[in-house]
């Protein structure tokens, strides 16, 4: 939690600011109770006009200090929670800018989607209230004691008596509603689930009738959110009442006991005023405080849910060398790999090379770590054993930069950015020009998009996938690249589009290619192909030569090429 | 898969307050007499309350008047008076609390009924919605309408309600007995209420400006988090790292400046509201000690009315808070009420359809989701009873909405699709739809154990039936490896098992359901091989002798099929069985031709 503390050290001196102005406020509320005792002691009991107002007049500058005060405060604690949360989000970003794949499967994406928005927002928020709440709330309490005491009435156990009585309460409803807190996060999560599959499911449950079905099982659900929010209100809501009927019977305890210290050791009305305002003054400060460690559970989570993000540390390390030769060779040797927390290996000892001028193919199930292997290359993620080698040297020793530059990279899944088809085109090359970009459209086939400043909306949504291949295809290959990684990104194509695309890849003779695929008529022209099962490569050579001696090749083949021997 | 409809919606709307406000007293009327309880109940407890100070005011006097008593030496405090005032004062506190409580408990029964109701109507909107409008949605949208908006209405009314209704109830209560204790010190701390009520008015319209500047740039904030996190792979890359990390600090640094004078602004009302009640105490204070030596009214009225007014400012404040509350909720009503306003999927027919017994004819069938561009274009063509027959064409060519057509899902816009000569549109949507089976790509299954996930296609089916349904469809095998067989249950993404395994469930699914006519979408490489060569024995099996639609992507399948209707821009450009179209030497024949070429075996 330490970490979160470090966007905090540029704003001590306003923070200290907060606390002055929270200290003179404290004095100047709790001094004009004391001020009314006086007017009734002695301005009332002696007839003194003139002391009246000239209290009176004490107490209004009293009372315009204490305003200055609150709007410092309010200045001042707007400026370091905002402040903070930027300064901590940009923390965040940019740790999680460095991220290898590594560490972003281990929080996984969305998750820290949230934890830089929403949980920095609530960090934010309990900021807020910790100044105006938490600091003031205990220096209004222990300002008000020291004024009871100087008050010097035979009092004071009341309030003692009152304070446990409030403890008890608090506690004893604690205990009978905290379970439920979890039961109803627990509800409103299923609750969640069930509309959302209920959402992704409507052509199925169309088709099948089952509208009624569905209904009632969310039913069932929402009737039990009902009855532990019942349950849970019932509990709860009767607190304030309870509360404010103890504060109610302490103020009749004191003028009761009051009335006797009066007769015995001569205290004065005001006294009793005066004890009643700080009295109350300590209860509504405990049950600030009372409050404060409500929401605290909720803020421990966030906070440690961030520092999570921030302590993680970042496996990849960057290398010095920036000069790459012309047309180098990329070398896997002995390479294996595990996913964070995992038992089975990914990858376990995979060996081959890409070399330039030449297409390298990888084909196998799904899961089988076809895509790790590619991933290795830009060192999206190292591996955890094995060397990579670029014409000998270890890609560890290059600069990240000049490393990534070299590679060219179209993953499996499309995604493109907000903004409008040449912005995104320029993530691949940061100064293509307009003829530069057309020219990658036309290579990867985009013959949807008639102007550049076309708008992507988020996630490029209104593109269809294979749309949203073909750009991401062609942001891949708008640069000139050394290597050029495919990774199945011609599924959602159709075979005609597919073959069109394979075709202008020729123009890159002299680069290697290394393209990832479930499909045999996407990888058989390739100069090798590896078969790769459970992480291992069990097979390799070229398409003849495969369908000769693999099994699981041959098997392969035999189910996707069956139409092409219908031809024949 | 076709292409989601090119269509956004509309930006938002402003809230119409007038419509939020009456959609919100039409949910209230439903609770009429709860809610009137709640009122009654607010009124006797604030009631009582509102007495007190004033009874701990006399008991106050008499304490003092006892002491001036002492100090001349005249007599003594009344004890017996005291305590006669002060069992009253805590009689009226318990009975207070009471009522305080039994009003809360009436109104959050209300509310959380609300809310129960609220949700169950969307669930049920969303369930009878036609498809278009539930894809013209997005997920998140539509679901955080379901959670998040029901919430904050709940919320929104249980406090504005609760605040609003004790804060009137205790300012008239107040107000009156500060008014039967003396009319200037009354006048005197009422003064500077429309004043402070201006000026958080004009203080909150100032910092509007503020807060909505700054949540556009919260806005674009959170949206580039979300994308680049999302796209991580592709930021680093390509190098992206720098450029990213400077468009963030803009918007960052922007949001900062706009978020922190928002927040100062808006916050300025607690500074405000502090200064009117610390200066009205001291006028309380100064103006009733005046007054107590002029005789007008007793040493314990200043405690009383130190008491009021301090229950006069803070109604003020809930109310403003309370407005703000409001505000949520009246956008959460709107958003939940547009949403439920929407029309049902129209189903005027009643008439059943139980079997096929000739065929199902396209006849001249259009479809567009927009008018100006036509997804479907004259489609006509005709399945006999028991045929198989493959739909063909590139991505995005429409076959998939032809399927649906058939389903009903969307309502075509000119010629006609039937069944033995009778127009579909004739038929009940649901005897129709029970009349199809579909097996899709994206295989819908819901977390629950998967032997309830089979009997799915069939409510009525018994335990064998489902085990039976598996094994034909090649799935009993792997279901029977899973720690808890037929009981294992799916996880939440349903990803505990593959995505293969997932079809063949789907297909059991349906082989259970018994369907007369079959629409399957056959998998393209999501799957691995040996897996998908299950799906297909699976689906042949499921085809045997039912009439069968399928988007086939497999020459093999394509072969077999007794038609073969090729797609292009939503046109059918040929049909025919594999030999007639080969023999036509068009599309079908130079794509296939072109594969062949390029690839030699």
């Amino acid at each position: 939690m330490k970490k979160l503390l470090t966007p905090m050290k540029n704003k001590i001196p306003q923070i200290l600011f907060i606390f002055i102005f929270l200290i003179v406020q404290a004095y100047c509320d709790l001094a004009l109770p004391q001020y009314t005792a006086a007017i009734v002691n002695i301005g009332i009991q002696n007839t003194d006009f003139q002391f009246i107002i000239d209290t009176g007049m004490i107490m209004l500058i009293m009372v315009a200090i204490s305003a200055l005060a609150t709007v410092g405060v309010s200045y001042f604690s707007s400026r370091v929670s905002s402040g903070y949360a930027k300064d901590l989000r940009k923390i965040i970003y940019n740790k999680v800018l460095r991220f290898s794949n590594h560490e972003l499967n281990d929080i996984s994406r969305s998750s820290l989607i949230t934890r830089t928005t929403n949980d920095v927002n609530q960090l934010q928020g309990v900021l807020g209230f910790i100044f105006t709440t938490l600091i003031f709330a205990p220096i209004l309490g222990i300002g008000s004691i020291i004024k009871v005491f100087e008050l010097q009435t035979n009092l004071s156990w009341i309030i003692l008596v009152n304070f446990i009585a409030v403890i008890i309460l608090l506690a004893t409803i604690m205990v009978r509603v905290l379970p439920y807190f979890k039961i109803t996060q627990e509800i409103i999560d299923k609750i969640n689930k069930n509309a959302r599959e209920i959402l992704i499911g409507i052509p199925v449950i169309k088709a099948f009738v089952r509208q009624d079905f569905e209904e009632n099982k969310f039913q069932k659900v929402n009737k039990e959110f009902y009855d532990v929010n019942i349950y849970v209100y019932r509990t709860i809501l009767i607190m304030l009442p309870l509360m404010m009927l103890i504060m109610n019977i302490m103020v009749v305890l004191i003028l009761y006991f009051g009335a006797y210290d009066a007769i015995n050791n001569g205290i004065l009305t005001g006294d009793i005023i005066a004890f009643i305002q700080y009295a109350t003054q300590i209860v509504t400060s405990f049950l600030m405080i009372g409050g404060f460690f409500i929401m605290l559970p909720r803020f421990l989570v966030s906070g440690r849910r961030i520092s999570e993000v921030l302590n993680t540390e970042i496996t990849i390390t960057d290398g010095e060398i920036t000069d790459i030769s012309t047309n180098p060779t990329i070398e896997f040797k002995n390479v294996s790999y595990r996913y964070p927390g995992s038992e089975k290996e990914t990858l376990k000892d995979i060996n081959f090379s890409l070399k330039p001028g030449k297409t390298t193919a990888i084909i196998g199930g799904t899961g089988s770590g076809k895509t790790t292997i590619l991933n290795l290359i830009p060192r999206l993620q190292d591996p955890t054993s094995g060397e990579i080698l670029i014409d000998g040297e270890n890609i560890k020793n290059f600069n990240l930069k000049s490393l990534r530059e070299t590679i060219s990279f179209t993953p499996q899944k499309a995604i493109l950015f907000q903004g409008d088809v040449k912005s995104n085109m320029k993530i691949g090359k940061n100064n293509a020009s307009d003829s530069e970009i057309e020219k990658a459209l036309k290579l990867a086939q985009v013959d949807f998009v008639e102007d550049l400043a076309e708008e992507v909306t988020q996630g490029g949504s209104n593109f269809s996938g294979g749309q949203k291949q073909r750009l991401s295809i062609a942001r891949g290959i708008i640069g000139k690249h050394d290597f050029y990684l495919f990774d199945d990104c011609f599924s959602a194509l159709d075979m005609n589009t597919e073959r069109k695309i394979k075709n202008n890849l020729k123009e890159m003779k002299d680069s290697s290619i290394l393209i990832v695929s479930q499909r045999i008529s996407t990888i058989m022209d390739a100069d090798e192909i590896l078969v790769v099962d459970n992480g291992e490569i069990i097979d390799r050579g070229t398409h003849d030569k495969l369908v000769e001696n693999c099994d699981i090749y041959k098997e392969i083949a035999n189910i996707q090429i069956d139409y092409m021997e219908a031809l024949l | 898969m076709s292409p989601r409809p090119l269509r956004r919606k509309p930006p938002e709307k402003p809230v119409d307050n007038k419509r939020a406000i009456k959609n919100i007293l039409t949910l209230l009327k439903n609770h009429k007499w709860k809610l009137i309880l709640t009122v009654v109940c607010a009124v006797i407890s604030t009631l009582f309350t509102v007495i007190a100070p004033l009874l701990i005011g006399q008991a106050t006097t008499l304490i003092f008047d006892g002491i001036n008593k002492i100090i001349h030496n005249t007599g003594s405090i009344d004890l017996n008076a005291l305590i006669h005032i002060l069992i009253i004062v805590s009689a009226l506190y318990m009975i207070s609390s009471v009522f305080t409580y039994l009003q809360s408990i009436f109104l959050v029964e209300v509310t959380t009924k609300i809310s129960y109701d609220l949700r169950e109507r969307l669930i049920e909107k969303i369930l009878h919605l036609p498809m278009d409008k539930v894809e013209e949605n997005k997920r998140g949208d539509i679901l955080s309408r379901v959670t998040n908006d029901v919430d904050s209405l709940q919320n929104g009314i249980t406090q504005s309600f609760i605040q609003l209704l004790t804060a009137i109830i205790t300012l008239i209560g107040v107000f009156i007995m500060m008014l039967s204790i003396n009319i200037w010190m009354t006048l005197a701390t009422i003064i500077l209420i429309p004043v402070s009520f201006v000026l958080i008015v004009l203080m909150t319209r100032f910092s509007q400006k503020y807060f909505l500047k700054q949540l556009q740039f919260k806005g674009s904030v959170n949206g580039q988090i979300e994308e680049t996190f999302t796209g991580h792979d592709i930021i680093r890359a390509f190098n992206q790292e720098e450029i990213s990390m400077e468009k963030f600090e803009r918007d960052n640094e922007n949001w900062f400046v706009h978020e922190w004078k928002s927040q100062f602004f808006s916050s300025l009302n607690g500074p405000l509201m502090n200064f009117i009640s610390n200066f009205t105490y001291v006028v309380v204070a100064v103006l009733g000690a005046v007054f107590v030596l002029q005789r007008v009214i007793a040493v314990g009225d200043i405690l009383a009315f130190f008491q009021y007014t301090q229950s006069f400012t803070r109604p003020i404040q809930q109310i403003t808070r309370v407005m703000n509350q409001i505000q949520t909720a009246m956008a959460a009503s709107e958003r939940i009420f547009e949403f439920l306003d929407y029309n049902d999927e129209e189903n005027p027919s009643s008439k059943q359809i139980s079997e096929i017994k000739d065929g199902i004819t396209f006849d001249n069938v259009s479809f567009s989701y927009t008018p100006n561009e036509k997804i479907i274009n004259n489609l006509s063509f005709d399945v006999k009873k028991g045929e198989k027959i493959a739909i063909v064409g590139e991505t995005g060519a429409g076959k998939t909405t032809i399927v649906k057509l058939l389903m009903r899902f969307y309502d075509i816009n000119s010629g006609s699709i039937k069944i033995d000569g009778v127009d579909i549109d004739e038929y009940d949507k649901d005897s129709l739809r029970s009349l199809i089976g579909m097996v899709l790509q994206d295989s819908w299954l819901f977390s629950d154990t998967i032997s309830n996930n089979i009997q799915y296609g069939n409510l009525d089916a018994t335990n064998e039936e489902i085990t039976d349904a598996a094994s034909q469809v090649y799935a009993d095998n792997f279901i029977r490896q899973l720690p808890d067989g037929y009981e294992s249950k799916l996880n939440e993404d349903t990803d505990n098992i593959s995505h293969g395994q997932k079809q063949l469930l789907t297909i059991a699914r349906t082989i259970l359901s018994k369907k007369e006519v079959l629409i399957l979408d056959e998998a393209t490489s999501s799957v691995d091989t040996r897996t998908e060569k299950l799906i297909q024995k699976a689906m042949d099996r499921l085809m045997e002798g039912k009439t069968s639609f399928i988007i086939a992507h497999r020459l093999s399948t394509i072969r077999n099929a007794d038609k073969i209707i090729v797609i292009e821009n939503g046109k059918i450009i040929e049909q025919g069985t594999h030999e007639e179209l080969l023999a036509l030497k068009g599309y079908y024949y130079n794509t296939l031709n072109s594969q062949f070429n390029e690839n030699i075996l």
